[in-house]
């Protein structure tokens, strides 16, 4: 090469407008490819979830709750809980995978890229998407199997996934900026857990709000949790869905717009 | 895109008066630095002198606090994409997933460049075989040794084929072999006419390949010049004696001291004693005739070039990489 040459760009990619999408796909067809080599990732996300689903509905299941929506029995409260709590559980892994991606020596080749700086969350978003998708399937069929029901029909079953898919991928946003905000990743694998139980146990997951403690109440109502929660179980009892519904959507939309900047941002400084 | 420049700039990299502070500690304190288009320009420092900071600024990876860099005329911080499409970074630590192959990783990177999938493809292909590294491609690069993975994480950077290569110490931590194998790359690409700037331990490596030698020191380039020019900076030449018992050297040290008034140093344990010398052979004689007067038996000895490390640690003194004040000695040798 001359050097009349060397001020050009070397070989160019697409307008940067399509640029977010299509890095965005690459991100995701990496995790992808890494998961068909090492497919054994797949069993903490997938294996436990549908563990606790039985066991908790074992246990718990027959126990008879009053004053909730549904039939008298908790089983039926309690699955929801049992879908939703569950993709709270698994959305600190995005936050991990990113923060573990951040310190090492690929985070510095994408960010020397000329890559769209945000398809690296969105990217991994994505990817999270299918893993919730494919949990989420399995997740309902485990609970048909163990006398589940929902009365809206096919269209509920997948909105019923959609909501999981939704909910935790915007959880998993907010992992993603709370794991970068943390930086170290020991730390941060130690932390991330204690946030997303707390959110499940102070929510209507294991019981009806006006049967948790009395501080816990004002906290149990604006939870998104509770909102994702109330809302499977309206889809699932036919009961009236608005308000969950309008809840979930302005926390989804909170969630992904504001601790997704910031954990752009966080990205792109942590060099 | 910026597409044709019909006259190109002939400055790859043109640095002017960066600083760079992380908390209290100065890791640069005001470098001014050309790299010429299609030269191989050496940083040359110890550990903590500040050469991984100013690549990275220089990489679009890190702002500086004060100064100017720009990239074939473009701000680093004011144009970074335009920089980015135009730099390949083979940084300290390895940019690949070790959970993928070989090839995965080429492409992966070649297509978030802004490549084709069929032209990632073959491109990896090719820059395999250059770098020989064709056989592993479809392994996990975890199955890798150290040498294959930089040398495939050199392919990453050259997937492009970008006019300028930014390397941070691409040799550290490989075999004699493997380092032999890399350099071999980088001359091949410097034929091609790729401008190439690195960073560097290695003071033997610099002196062979690199057009230009900037040596850094607590944040500040503290010398500049081809390594010939490097090495003229020590005075004369050096005398080299190799004692037939290295627990003499002391003994040997104070002799030449007292009797010939030279200002010998020992390397420890090796019975290596050098010294600078002006006048050559008459310091030869005078210093072999006084170990000799006091029964201190000479197995070998001779004059030579100083090499570029006698002229670094001349340059950056004694107490390199440890935690000094990064207050910058003036420029020049050190008697």
């Amino acid at each position: 090469m001359t050097a009349a040459s060397a001020a050009l760009a070397a070989e160019t990619g697409p307008e940067p407008r399509y640029r977010l999408v299509r890095d965005s796909g690459l991100v995701a067809g990496r995790y992808l490819r890494v998961l068909r080599m090492n497919p054994g990732r797949l069993i903490y996300p997938l294996v436990q979830p549908i563990v606790l689903l039985v066991l908790f509905t074992s246990v718990f299941g027959n126990l008879t709750v009053s004053g909730h929506h549904g039939s008298g029995a908790y089983r039926e409260f309690l699955i929801p809980g049992i879908i939703i709590q569950n993709a709270v559980l698994t959305a600190p892994i995005a936050g991990l995978a990113l923060l573990r991606d951040a310190g090492s020596g690929l985070a510095d080749r994408f960010r020397s890229l000329p890559m769209s700086r945000p398809a690296v969350l969105i990217g991994r978003l994505a990817y999270d998407g299918i893993l919730f998708a494919i949990q989420a399937v399995l997740l309902i069929a485990t609970a048909f199997g163990l006398g589940f029901s929902v009365r809206t029909g096919p269209a509920g079953v997948v909105a019923i996934a959609l909501i999981a898919v939704v909910f935790g991928a915007s959880v998993s946003v907010a992992s993603a900026w709370l794991a970068l905000t943390i930086g170290d990743i020991e730390t941060a694998e130690r932390v991330m857990y204690f946030p997303a139980i707390a959110l499940n146990f102070v929510s209507s997951a294991f019981a009806p709000v006006p049967y948790l403690a009395a501080w816990m109440q004002p906290i149990a109502r604006v939870n998104p949790v509770t909102s994702a929660a109330d809302l499977v179980r309206s889809l699932a009892s036919g009961g009236a869905a608005a308000r969950p519904a309008v809840m979930l959507g302005c926390w989804v939309i909170a969630l992904a717009a504001v601790p997704g900047v910031l954990a752009v941002r966080r990205w792109q400084a942590s060099a | 895109m910026a597409q044709s420049k019909t006259t190109a700039p002939p400055v790859a990299v043109d640095a002017v008066d960066v600083a760079k502070n992380f908390g209290a500690v100065t890791a640069l304190g005001g470098v001014n630095l050309t790299v010429p288009a299609g030269t191989l320009t050496a940083l040359l420092g110890p550990n903590g002198a500040g050469k991984t900071t100013l690549v990275r600024i220089i990489a679009t990876l890190c702002r500086a606090d004060r100064g100017r860099v720009a990239v074939f005329g473009f701000d680093v911080a004011e144009a970074p994409a335009q920089v980015r499409a135009r730099i390949g970074l083979t940084g300290q630590y390895v940019g690949l997933d070790d959970a993928l192959t070989g090839r995965d990783n080429l492409v992966l990177i070649g297509r978030l460049a802004g490549l084709a999938h069929r032209r990632a493809r073959s491109r990896a292909a090719d820059l395999a075989e250059l770098l020989g590294v064709a056989d592993a491609l479809g392994r996990s690069v975890r199955t890798y040794s150290g040498g294959m993975r930089r040398r495939l994480d050199l392919a990453a950077s050259l997937m492009t084929n970008p006019p300028l290569i930014v390397l941070d110490e691409p040799t550290t931590g490989l075999d004699p072999a493997s380092r032999q194998q890399l350099w071999e790359a980088l001359a091949g690409l410097r034929a091609g006419g790729t401008t190439m700037l690195l960073t560097t331990q290695y003071l033997e490596e610099a002196d062979r390949f690199a057009d230009a030698v900037h040596v850094l020191s607590h944040g500040v380039i503290i010398a500049s010049g081809t390594p010939s020019e490097l090495k003229g900076l020590v005075a004369g030449r050096v005398l080299e004696i190799r004692l037939d018992r290295p627990d003499q050297a002391d003994a040997a040290v104070a002799v030449l001291a007292s009797e010939a008034a030279l200002a010998a140093q020992a390397e420890p344990g090796s019975g290596r004693l050098t010294m600078p010398t002006d006048d050559g052979a008459d310091t030869l004689l005078s210093a072999a005739a006084a170990l000799r007067a006091s029964g201190i038996t000479i197995a070998d000895l001779g004059l030579r070039q100083p090499s570029l490390d006698e002229a670094f640690l001349a340059l950056t003194g004694p107490a390199t990489g440890a935690a000094q004040e990064a207050t910058a000695p003036a420029i020049g040798a050190r008697p």
